[in-house]
C-alpha cells in the first residue's frame, strides 16, 4: 500500500535530486550569459547604458563588473558552495534584470536587453522581445527559488563539508 | 541493553548532533565569507581589466588632424545647420540610410546649408568573427580624412559592405578600396596596417555613448536625434523638414 508517509519519503529523498538539476542549471545560465559579454567589456558598458537608467561612467563600471560577477556565481553555484546564499544572490541580480528590463519596456526604449549579448539599441525594423525576456527570467528566478528553499543537493561542496554521506 | 545503557547513547546521540550542528554553523559562515569574498574579487577585476583596458587606449590614441567636434568626427560642407552622423561601417541599416539619404545630405551641404558632421563609430566589432571590421574599417576611414578622401572612401566602404558576422574585408582590401579613390600614398596603406588611428575609433565611441548614442545610425540635426516616426532612421523628406526647421 501506498500511504501518504511513503508518498512524503519518496518526495523527500527526491529533493536532493531536483535542487541539483535547479544547481546546475542556473549555473549554466550565468556561465552562458557571463561568458558572452566577459569577451568585450566595453561593450557590455554600453548595453547597460543603453538602458538609460544611470549616468554612463557608472553604467561602464556595472558593464565591466558584471560579467565576471555572473561567471563567479555560476562557478560557485557548479561547485555548490554556500548554495542557498549563492541562489538568493543569483535571484537578486534576476529581480533587478527582469525590473530593468520592465523600465526598458514601459519607456517604449528600443533595445536588446544584453542579456547574453552585449546588447545595445536595436537596428530599425527589429522587434524588441521584452515579454519573452521577462518571462525566461521568471523561469530562472523559480530554479533560483528551489534552490532557496531547498538548498541541500548531490555533488556539492556544502554536502562534502557538512560531512553528509551520500546516501 | 540496560536503563543506564540507553541513557548514555542517548547522551552521545545528543553530543554528536550538537557536534554536527556545530560544524554545520562554522561551514556556513566559512563559505558564506567566501561566497561574499569571491564575488567582490570578481566584481573587482571586471573594473580593473577595464580601466586598465580604458587607459591603453588613451595611450595610444592618434587624433586625426582633420578631424572636428573636439577631434571626433570629419565634416563635409560648411552650412549653419549641424547634422550629426554616428554610423558603423559594418551596419548594414547604415548602409540603406546612406543609400536613401546620403544624396540628400550631399546636395544639403554641396548648397551651404548644412555642415555633414560624420563620427565613425566601432559598435558591431562582435559581428567579424574576432577580426573587429568596424574599427579596422573607421580607422582606415580616418587615415582617408586625413589623405583628404573622407567621404569618397565612406561610399566605397559601403558599396563593398561585408555581410555580418562574415569576416569583413582584409586590410589589404581596405588598402586596395582607398587606392580606388585616389589614396595611393604609403602613408594611408601604412596607417591601416599599423591601426594608427585604431584606438582614437575606440575613443570616438567611448565619446558617442556617453552621449546616448547606443545604435547606428543615429542622426542628430541641430543636435536633436531625427527619427521617422516608425522609429527607424530619417528618410530624405524628414531630414530635409528638420534642416528646414533647425535653420529657422
Amino acid at each position: 500500500m501506498d500511504t501518504g508517509q511513503q508518498r512524503r519519503a519518496r518526495l523527500g529523498s527526491a529533493w536532493p535530486w531536483i535542487s541539483t538539476v535547479a544547481r546546475l542549471g542556473l549555473a549554466t545560465v550565468f556561465l552562458v550569459a557571463g561568458g558572452t559579454k566577459v569577451g568585450d567589456l566595453a561593450a557590455s558598458g554600453r548595453a547597460v547604458n543603453a538602458y538609460d537608467l544611470m549616468p554612463y561612467d557608472v553604467a561602464k563600471i556595472v558593464g565591466a563588473a558584471q560579467p565576471f560577477l555572473e561567471i563567479a556565481l555560476g562557478l560557485l553555484l557548479l561547485i555548490g558552495l554556500a548554495v542557498r546564499l549563492s541562489a538568493g544572490i543569483g535571484a537578486v541580480l534576476l529581480v533587478i534584470f527582469i525590473a530593468g528590463i520592465a523600465s526598458a519596456w514601459a519607456r517604449g526604449l528600443q533595445i536588446d536587453c544584453g542579456c547574453f549579448s552585449k546588447g545595445g539599441e536595436l537596428g530599425a525594423g527589429k522587434v524588441p522581445t521584452y515579454g519573452w525576456e521577462i518571462l525566461r527570467d521568471l523561469g530562472f528566478l523559480v530554479l533560483a527559488g528551489i534552490l532557496l528553499v531547498k538548498p541541500r543537493t548531490r555533488f556539492s561542496l556544502d554536502g562534502l563539508l557538512m560531512g553528509e554521506v551520500e546516501q | 541493553m540496560s536503563k543506564q545503557g540507553r541513557d548514555r547513547s542517548r547522551a552521545q546521540r545528543i553530543v554528536e548532533q550538537q557536534k554536527a550542528a556545530e560544524r554545520r554553523r562554522k561551514v556556513t559562515l566559512w563559505t558564506t565569507i567566501g561566497v561574499v569574498l569571491v564575488l567582490v574579487a570578481a566584481g573587482l577585476t571586471g573594473w580593473a581589466i577595464s580601466a586598465n583596458q580604458s587607459s591603453a587606449t588613451a595611450g595610444k590614441v592618434v587624433v586625426p588632424p582633420t578631424s572636428v567636434d573636439n577631434g571626433t568626427a570629419f565634416a563635409v560642407g560648411d552650412g549653419p545647420v549641424i547634422v550629426d552622423l554616428y554610423e558603423d561601417f559594418m551596419c548594414p541599416i547604415c548602409h540603406e540610410f546612406e543609400t536613401a539619404s546620403g544624396p540628400t545630405l550631399q546636395q544639403l551641404a554641396a548648397a551651404h546649408k548644412v555642415t555633414l558632421r560624420y563620427h565613425p563609430i566601432s559598435i558591431l566589432d562582435r559581428a567579424s568573427n574576432g577580426t573587429e571590421y568596424s574599427t579596422r574599417s573607421a580607422g582606415a576611414a580616418a587615415a582617408a580624412a586625413v589623405g583628404g578622401k573622407f567621404i569618397e572612401y565612406h561610399d566605397v566602404l559601403y558599396a563593398n559592405q561585408p555581410e555580418e558576422n562574415s569576416d569583413g574585408l582584409t586590410n589589404a582590401k581596405l588598402i586596395d578600396l582607398g587606392k580606388s579613390v585616389g589614396l595611393t600614398s604609403d602613408t594611408f596603406a601604412s596607417a591601416v596596417n599599423d591601426k594608427t588611428y585604431d584606438a582614437w575609433v575606440t575613443q570616438v565611441t567611448d565619446t558617442a555613448a556617453a552621449n546616448g548614442v547606443n545604435s547606428t545610425p543615429t542622426v542628430k540635426v541641430a543636435g536633436k536625434a531625427v527619427t521617422d516616426p516608425n522609429g527607424g532612421p530619417p528618410s530624405p523628406a524628414t531630414l530635409t523638414t528638420a534642416v528646414t526647421a533647425a535653420a529657422g
